[in-house]
């Protein structure tokens, strides 16, 4: 795949693979994957689970090393792994809000702070305002076992953002809410990512939240782990609301995710 | 939305504190009425009143220089062995390998009763009180090593992740999050390694002789003054148990998270 020149992010040719061959534990999990994500865009990646979706993230959050291939930032050709002066143009929102138990709200987020020597009066400032735009003002000071689920995981939200990141990327992030809160965090998300006009890639394996937050949606294959479709997602922000489930556009859009998902699994049912 | 803050309990919890009380107040009565119904001798079975009784009139007195010693003797030791014990883990826990030579070298001197040291000691080091305190030292040090290593080694898989997203230092990840992350297990350590302290300072003075709440329980039995053996056990206990219990509190306000 050629790389865009104007992408924020290019991923080329990523394979991954854990384990190694003279033990006989070598695993492919990713192969040649590559994809070229523009500003402000929101991807999504779709795909059955267990199938490497979140080590994909990983490896263009920083956390994991490509085997091989490479990633591009701005058009720099970073090689196999994301360094570490980067990492502060990065958000990572995890999949079980992984808050640090021993820190408030308001410290989960400073802890972003710490860790990136990033001080002073604006940086502080915003903490709140992060927390604020989750949804959160009032439970700075309440610590991570005394919120429900859905709370934890706006305060994963906000420490991803507070850093003023320039990509968010987000493994799962509704993967263990219920289904109501599920939903009503999902047009959260989509309002969050309209108001800080962040590139936002993301994870799922909910075509319904693909559709409602995806400008393009790529569907992963199972292991290891291709890129088998890519569908642009072509509805307008302002229709995307609690009406869009109805509309005709949104239907159509679904069968034909969930045709390409169904055609990745052949036991499973789609979702 | 209201404003929301951290829901402290601060009533007393009187179902904490209650019933140990009351099981010790049954334990008391019947040891009392065993003591003065079944014709056990005294020698073997003082009744209760006469050991409380005796502790109290002899506390000022008799047994208040050994007391101070011996709770001098277990706090410096427990405290030396805590920051020792804590210090020794952090460094071992950063290399993997080190970790690995060193685990079963600390179960063995958990396992070795540091009594048996203080013949050759008293050889090297002579009668110093100060001895006492190196053997609380070296039988302490190693459970809270122990405990306080396996909590620095077990980190979340989440957590080293989370380190690695946000490009941690070394030196951040140690103090923001494996330190932290590794609280309960330091504070199992601490906790077990004041109750070792405790029975480490006593066996120390009643090998060492000549002074000490060890000493003195010796003593008392040697003339047959049972009841003040046994309530001099009791007031161990009670040192012990209060240590314990301002660790607890100590715990509870710093791993806020656990239940």
């Amino acid at each position: 795949m050629e790389v865009q020149k104007d992408a924020r992010i290019s991923a080329i040719d990523i394979a991954k693979h854990f384990g190694d061959k003279a033990s006989g534990t070598l695993t492919p999990v990713l192969d040649g994957v590559s994809m070229n994500i523009q500003e402000g865009e929101f991807v999504v990646i779709l795909g059955p689970s267990g199938c490497g979706k979140s080590t994909f993230l990983k490896i263009l959050g920083g956390i994991l090393p490509a085997s091989s291939g490479k990633i591009l930032i701005d058009g720099t050709d970073y090689g196999t792994q994301v360094p570490r002066e980067l990492l502060k143009r990065f958000g990572f929102v995890f999949q079980n809000n992984n808050l640090l138990q021993w820190r408030t709200a308001a410290g989960n987020l400073k802890f972003m702070l710490e860790t990136m020597r990033l001080k002073g009066e604006a940086w502080q400032g915003r903490v709140s305002e992060m927390l604020e735009v989750v949804g959160l003002q009032d439970y700075q000071d309440v610590y991570p076992h005394e919120l429900s689920g859905g709370m934890r995981q706006r305060v994963g939200i906000a420490r991803a953002l507070v850093h003023d990141p320039d990509v968010l990327i987000m493994d799962q992030p509704m993967g263990a809410l219920d289904a109501i809160t599920r939903q009503m965090l999902t047009f959260e998300l989509l309002d969050i990512w309209h108001k800080t006009q962040k590139t936002i890639i993301m994870v799922t394996n909910n075509v319904n939240e693909a559709i409602i937050l995806g400008n393009r949606v790529f569907i992963f294959s199972q292991l290891p782990a291709k890129i088998l479709q890519e569908i642009p997602i072509d509805i307008p922000f302002e229709e995307r609301n609690h009406q869009v489930f109805s509309s005709p556009r949104f239907l159509e859009l679904r069968e034909k995710l969930n045709h390409h998902v169904r055609a990745t699994l052949s036991l499973e049912e789609p979702a | 939305m209201k404003k929301k803050s951290i829901r402290k309990k601060k009533g007393i919890d009187w179902m904490s504190i209650i019933p140990p009380w009351i099981l010790l107040a049954i334990i008391f009565a019947v040891w009392e009425i065993a003591a003065k119904t079944t014709g056990i001798s005294e020698y073997i079975l003082p009744p209760m009143s006469k050991i409380i009784h005796g502790v109290i009139t002899k506390f000022p007195g008799e047994l208040l220089p050994h007391f101070l010693l011996t709770v001098r003797v277990i706090v410096l030791g427990f405290i030396f062995a805590t920051i020792l014990g804590i210090s020794l883990a952090a460094i071992f826990s950063q290399f993997n390998i080190i970790t690995k030579a060193v685990t079963p070298v600390i179960i063995w001197l958990v396992i070795t009763p540091m009594i048996t040291l203080i013949p050759l000691m008293t050889l090297w080091l002579g009668y110093d009180p100060v001895l006492r305190t190196y053997v609380v030292i070296l039988q302490a040090t190693p459970i809270i090593a122990l405990n306080t290593l396996n909590g620095f080694v077990n980190v979340d898989n989440d957590k080293v992740e989370l380190a690695k997203s946000v490009g941690c230092t070394r030196m951040q990840r140690f103090t923001k999050i494996v330190f932290m992350n590794a609280m309960p297990q330091v504070f199992t350590g601490i906790k077990l390694g004041s109750i070792f302290s405790t029975i480490a300072a006593l066996s120390a003075d009643i090998v060492s002789g000549n002074a000490g709440l060890g000493f003195k329980i010796s003593q008392f039995t040697k003339y047959n003054n049972v009841y003040m053996s046994y309530g001099t056990i009791f007031l161990v206990g009670l040192i012990g148990l209060t240590l314990y219990k301002i660790i607890e509190r100590i715990e509870r306000r710093v791993v806020l998270w656990k239940n």
